[in-house]
């Protein structure tokens, strides 16, 4: 039996240095609905269950199709794509909260901006051509493209940081994201010409050390990335830095 | 020696403190729970190998360079690691996620053990000037009045099946960390394979505990307390 109405309890504030508060819509139960219809429909009518209208609910989202990352919140306890959340496949009341490792703007609103700026400090790029040309690239096995491709659906969401017990609000921890892009970016044969400088980066602050193998990022990773997998193979490629470093530098 | 940044030095930390967790401080976990495990052989093969212990030379620079500053530093370490981390294991329950959680507290637990082995073995044995073959025969006492209790039973299971299930799983953690063991197939067999480990060094001591509680023997000195 579908539930003729939506129970949402939402965690708000209304500032990042405003106290947080729970607040309570009931909505119209629509088909197929998921938890960004539910955020436009409090938009559109942003009346609280004791019936005062209140600012709408702030919220981020863009592509609705789980390829994006910036709807990501916590949803009834675990964080996830709030536009692949049906409420249909939801325990009510549904109740929603901003992540809870990266400052709050507002709301849902979370600012992810340290995942880009870990992304920036391992070059997680491939250099193309400069003031001269670099030529083509080698042609890429089947299999490793296969492998790359999966680490590149990476969509930079923040599930697996904000579920990650080494990864807190104060410190300076990189994370699952960023070592398994360092991962892709090594194995692909132009971008292993920065190699070692990925692999210094992440032999500093922050850096792939502070992994304690608590294994939650693979569990909650909406793309199923072998995070753990690649957190041992550049643990692996460190490690061999590390001796290259010590004895043949 | 060139200048190093900070975040090198935090890195080179911390993998200090994960190699010394298995080398010098694991290594002697096995060793001790081996030597002690002789109890159950028989009381004359223990008491030669406390002797043998006792009578090294250099003893005390080898406790200290191999035993107790490896074990500071990783305890040190290891309580940094823990206060910079929040477990969120009532969170997200899985049972990697449980491991993880206690490999903390299995630490903290292993600490507040040693200080009490420690302080009630080593630290006496040297204030009262027991040493070369004297020492077995006092320690062999310390163990027999402890384990006529239940209190005492219990506090050195607890001690030992924290240290064993610590060094197993970290041991686990130590390969990934390391990049010995890749591939999530991989990781899960190793995760087997250090249980079961974890468990034949837990018997080792369980025994151990076992045998002093059933067959309490006083020894006297192997020469006769010549020494
Ligand atoms: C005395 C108090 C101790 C504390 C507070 C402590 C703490 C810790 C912590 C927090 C970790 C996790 C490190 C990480 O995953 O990043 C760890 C790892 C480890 N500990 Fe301990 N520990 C203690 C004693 C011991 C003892 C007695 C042993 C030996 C049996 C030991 C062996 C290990 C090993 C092998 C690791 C794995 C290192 C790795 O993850 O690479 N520890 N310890
Ligand atoms: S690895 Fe997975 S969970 Fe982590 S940011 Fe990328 S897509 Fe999100």
């Amino acid at each position: 039996m579908m539930e003729a109405l939506i129970q949402l309890k939402i965690k708000r504030q209304d500032s990042p240095d405003s106290k947080p508060y729970w607040e309570e819509f009931t909505l119209e139960h629509k088909p197929s609905a998921n938890i960004i219809s539910c955020l436009q429909d409090v938009a559109r009518n942003p009346v609280n269950r004791s019936n005062q209208t209140v600012p709408p609910v702030v919220w981020e989202s863009n592509c609705l199709e789980e390829v994006c990352g910036s709807c990501t919140m916590v949803i009834n306890g675990r964080v996830r794509q709030a536009c692949t959340a049906l409420v249909d496949q939801l325990q009510q009341p549904i109740v929603l909260e901003p992540m809870s490792k990266f400052p709050l703007i507002r709301d849902l609103q979370v600012d992810r901006s340290r995942m880009f700026e870990n992304l920036k400090k391992v070059q997680a790029w491939i250099h193309i051509d400069g003031t001269h040309e670099i030529g083509v690239g080698p042609t890429i096995p089947e299999k490793q493209r296969d492998k790359s491709y999966v680490l590149s659906e990476c969509m930079t969401c923040g599930c697996c940081l904000e579920a990650c017990p080494q990864f807190t609000l104060t410190n300076n921890f990189m994370g699952a994201a960023t070592f398994s892009q360092v991962r892709l970016f090594n194995m692909h044969p132009t971008g292993a010409m920065e190699k070692e400088e990925r692999l210094e980066a992440v032999m500093g602050e922050g850096g792939i050390a502070h992994c304690g193998n608590a294994q939650v990022c693979v569990e909650v990773c909406p793309k199923n990335i072998p995070l753990t997998e690649s957190i041992a193979e550049i643990g692996r490629q460190t490690f061999l830095q590390l001796l290259k470093n010590l004895f043949l530098k | 020696m060139g200048k190093f940044t900070k975040g090198q030095i935090e890195y080179f930390l911390l993998k200090l403190h994960s190699l010394t967790g298995l080398v010098p401080i694991g290594a002697f976990l096995i060793l001790h729970l081996s030597l002690n495990a002789l109890r159950t052989v028989g009381v004359l093969p223990y008491q030669l190998s406390i002797d043998a212990l006792n009578n090294l030379p250099f003893l005390i620079w080898i406790e200290v360079s191999v035993i107790y500053i490896p074990l500071l530093f990783h305890s040190i370490m290891g309580f940094y690691v823990f206060t910079i981390a929040k477990s969120n294991v009532f969170k997200y329950s899985y049972p990697r996620n449980w491991m993880y959680t206690l490999q903390r507290v299995t630490g903290g637990v292993v600490f507040v053990f040693l200080v009490y082995h420690v302080g009630t073995t080593v630290a006496p044995k040297l204030w009262f000037g027991h040493h070369l073959f004297d020492a077995a025969p006092f320690l062999i006492d310390v163990m027999n009045d402890t384990f006529t209790t239940w209190t005492g039973r219990t506090i050195y299971l607890i001690g030992i099946l924290s240290a064993t299930f610590h060094f197993a799983n970290g041991l686990w953690g130590f390969c990934i960390s390391w990049g010995i063991v890749i591939g999530p197939q991989a990781q899960r067999n190793a995760g087997y394979a250090f249980m079961l480990f974890g468990l034949v060094l837990s018997v080792m001591g369980i025994a151990t505990v076992v045998e002093f509680s059933l067959h309490p023997v006083s020894v006297q000195p192997t020469f006769g307390g010549t020494s």
